[in-house]
């Protein structure tokens, strides 16, 4: 392998800590697009209200585990952000306890929001408005899956040693963290608000 | 020694395109009989999807995408510039184009062909619906087929239209234009490619799954009441293909913010790479919002959900609305890149800088935002609230002001110009004609009066296809006779080119002037059999399409000839001030040997401070290519 390749092919810090910015904020704004269309087709149904059809009733989902998840949740984001600040601070790996803290809540919230879903007591076939909250539900589901994993592979680095020298790592992954819980608290305050 | 060979070969087929099919297959019928198991023959679309996302998911594990995700995370160091290098295809010949390669040179090739390949046959599903209109009755095809045709050769075509700029050359191109060394997440690169594959079988499959009957906008309800499972396919390769869309936008986007070169600003650059952008970035907006009515109406015929179902509370309404949001500034994601290509070619061949650079792009910025604002008036007809039919015509008849102003550049650039008539050019030409018609006829259809009269018939078909392919396909066929050079090192038959372009356009204008006389008598669409009074004007249409599939077949011909014994391009084959010219045929992994510094425009064609001398484009070896004869200024012909 040529060593001019190689150096050519190094990349500036400067660089990396961009483009992962970039990256991040950009798939935000995509999935940010996605939750308002979700919370927009419920407001447009909730407002047709075909045939008197789309009404919550008594099929509201239940108020308090949608509450302790986003508790949790909220806890996981503040949790991250104490070991973010460190790893900003000191350049190094930070203080692992809060990192762990943050995905142990993360991993709770993903049960619990997987909980709430399995226990909405609808029954097929689901009229409109069970339907939204379905989706709601088991997109924010999806979401919480996704920084479990994200969580999973950032622990790996820390266990590694490969956070050192690398703390936009911790920054750009905080970016998607901080919009789970912040996009979950939206979808909960939505579907509270459409009841 | 046989042991070796035997070695090697592993090493080769695993992982790549090949081990990626073959564990996809497998994924593919394991999931479908796990949840068959589950549901038996009682929700055969739960089977069919369980399927789709097997495959999807077993396909990357085959072709090593999880890889790299796996090793970011606990491998004990990060990967070496070697090791990238390696991923980046170095030293693995042809091969490199069937693995997850992420050398954007390859990705964009990859595009390429894959775009060629869809248009191939897009192209035969349009020639079987001429030869179905082309006398009254059913001649070949049932209704239901007839339909399925007409589904799969619109959606495929608009598939293929929205990737056909952005994918080929803002990936081969567009990095090298602004003096990067690569996109900003190769490996994203290659996923976005490799999504976009996955999602063909799933597309293709719909044909042995009874086909879908909506045609390419995929209607709710109709979509949800299908029973055949072709629906499935189709809402699936939506879903897939949204995902290779995103990746690849958020990865343009990424690139071009981060890594372009010093003395890059915004205002210096090329107005190709602004078209991508603005394009890619109103994708990133628009597409999100067709996903998300994919999963609803997978969710609808899965899970016995009911979101565009009325008598459980749903609306149909909410599915034209969620797919017009994306179906209209679709339209800009497919227009921006082709319009900034005929920008870009129009500049090397009059060889004047761009008329109104900085107009130019305002109008590019103007259309992504209102093109997100107009998508009401698609659904003039079908009983929204008359109160939103004013602003939306309004908004609708706004964004022609942008778009004038853009085409009025590119008009503007010709004046005066020392005018090279080569097939880039050639091609943009055609692009003008075509889309003044485009455009004047699409006043009438944003109009609500006469889109009253107009709505549902031929007048639409034939408009669109001015503007999609008339417009856009003529400028990503300008695109394509421009860069072909660079990105393959071999010259096209200009002769042969010359016959493509004739054959098209005559045969375009013919086809599509009759279908538009066909519609104003008042033919509707997604009618499978002729009607007696429009059969002459669907006859004339018919005939004509045989030149544009003559033109297709001389373009194919023309590209498999020029592969096999076309001349060697030069590395500037037109004398081109863009930085992709000054690199080596073919372009070295790493594009540049030492990164470019821009201290000015692209364009500054015959301007005394273009001169080399003045160090315009400080890049030693580029400046000093000599031009061959025949790129030096022609006189106007």
């Amino acid at each position: 392998m040529s060593k001019a390749l190689e150096q050519m092919h190094e990349i500036e810090p400067h660089v990396q800590v961009g483009r992962a910015r970039v990256g991040v904020l950009m798939f935000v704004l995509s999935d940010a697009v996605s939750v308002v269309a979700i919370m927009a087709a419920g407001g447009y149904l909730s407002t047709l209200n075909v045939t008197g059809q789309f009404n919550a009733g008594v099929h509201a989902p239940a108020f308090l585990p949608g509450l302790l998840v986003a508790i949790v949740l909220v806890l996981s984001g503040l949790a991250y952000y104490g070991w973010e600040r460190g790893v900003r601070k000191h350049g190094s790996a930070g203080q692992p306890i809060w990192f762990v803290l943050s995905g142990v809540l993360m991993l709770v919230a993903l049960g619990g929001q997987v909980w709430i879903g399995m226990n909405l007591g609808y029954v097929a076939p689901f009229h409109a408005y069970a339907s939204i909250i379905l989706l709601l539900t088991w997109y924010s589901a999806v979401h919480l899956l996704l920084t479990v994993l994200v969580g999973i592979l950032l622990s790996g680095r820390i266990i590694r040693g490969r956070l050192i020298g690398h703390g936009y790592i911790a920054e750009v992954v905080g970016y998607w963290w901080y919009y789970t819980v912040i996009s979950y608290l939206l979808m909960w305050i939505f579907v509270v608000l459409f009841t | 020694m046989t042991e070796t060979k035997h070695t090697n070969l592993i090493r080769t087929l695993f992982p790549s395109a090949v081990s990626g099919v073959v564990l996809g297959v497998i994924g593919a019928i394991i999931t479908g009989m796990i949840v068959y198991a589950f549901v038996g023959d009682n929700n055969q679309d739960a089977v069919i999807v369980a399927g789709y996302t097997g495959w999807v998911i077993f396909f990357f594990i085959g072709i090593g995408a999880f890889n790299g995700v796996w090793k970011w995370g606990f491998a004990r160091h990060d990967a070496t510039s070697a090791e990238e290098l390696q991923l980046a295809g170095k030293d693995q010949g042809f091969w490199r184009y069937f693995r997850f390669t992420t050398d954007h040179k390859v990705v964009g090739m990859q595009y390429l062909a894959t775009v060629l390949v869809l248009f191939f046959v897009g192209s035969l599903g349009a020639f079987m619906i001429r030869l179905e209109q082309s006398r009254p009755g059913a001649i070949f095809f049932t209704p239901s087929t007839y339909n399925t045709i007409v589904g799969m050769h619109g959606i495929l075509m608009i598939a293929a239209t929205i990737i056909m700029v952005s994918g080929p050359f803002g990936n081969f191109v567009l990095p090298i234009m602004i003096g990067a060394r690569d996109m900003a997440f190769p490996r994203l690169n290659a996923l976005s490619f490799w999504l976009l594959f996955s999602a063909l079988p799933i597309f293709f499959s719909t044909l042995f799954l009874g086909g879908f009957p909506t045609g390419w906008t995929g209607y709710a309800p109709l979509a949800v009441q299908e029973l055949t499972p072709g629906m499935d396919a189709y809402c699936f390769m939506i879903i897939v293909f949204a995902m290779s869309i995103t990746v690849a936008a958020l990865n343009i986007v990424a690139t071009v913010m981060v890594l372009r070169t010093k003395g890059m600003t915004w205002g210096r650059l090329p107005i190709f790479v602004w078209g991508v952008l603005l394009s890619v970035f109103l994708g990133l907006i628009a597409f999100p919002s067709f996903l998300i009515s994919q999963i609803m109406v997978l969710m609808d015929r899965v899970f016995q959900t009911s979101f565009f179902i009325a008598s459980f509370g749903g609306s149909s309404w909410l599915y034209e609305h969620m797919f017009w949001f994306m179906g209209h500034p679709e339209v800009y994601v497919i227009a921006l890149p082709a319009m900034a290509v005929a920008a870009e070619v129009t500049s090397v061949f009059a060889r004047k800088p761009l008329f109104g650079y900085r107009l130019l792009i305002g109008g590019l910025v103007s259309i992504c935002v209102l093109s997100v604002l107009v998508w009401g008036h698609h659904l003039y007809t079908s009983g929204s609230s008359p109160a939103l039919d004013g602003p939306y015509m309004l908004d609708t008849e706004i964004i022609s002001i942008p778009t004038g102003l853009f085409f009025l550049g590119i008009v503007g650039t010709l004046w005066r110009g020392k005018i090279w008539v080569t097939l880039p050019l050639l091609f943009v030409g055609g692009m003008l004609v075509n889309f003044v018609i485009g455009g004047i006829t699409g006043i009438y259809l944003a109009d609500l009066p006469t889109d009253e009269i107009l709505h549902g018939g031929m007048f639409v078909t034939a408009h669109f296809h001015f503007t999609l392919v008339g417009s856009m396909v003529f400028g990503f066929l300008a695109g394509f006779y421009y860069w072909f050079p660079k990105m393959v090192g071999r010259r096209l038959n200009p002769l042969l080119g010359r016959l493509h372009f004739w054959l098209f356009e005559i045969g375009f204008l013919g086809t599509f002037t009759a279908l538009f006389y066909a519609g104003l008598q008042g033919e509707p669409r997604w009618s499978a059999n002729v009607a007696p009074p429009y059969a002459t004007a669907n006859l004339i249409a018919s005939l004509f399409a045989i030149l544009i599939a003559a033109s297709v077949f001389v373009l194919v011909y023309n590209v498999v000839v020029t592969l096999v014994r076309g001349e060697v391009a030069l590395a500037n084959e037109w004398g081109a001030k863009t930085l992709e010219w000054t690199v080596p045929t073919p372009v070295p992994l790493e594009n540049f040997e030492q990164l470019p510094v821009i201290t000015s425009l692209p364009y500054d064609y015959g301007s005394p401070a273009s001169l080399p001398d003045t160090g315009v484009v400080e890049v030693v070896e580029v400046i000093d290519i000599p031009l061959p004869a025949e790129t030096q200024i022609q006189p106007e012909s």
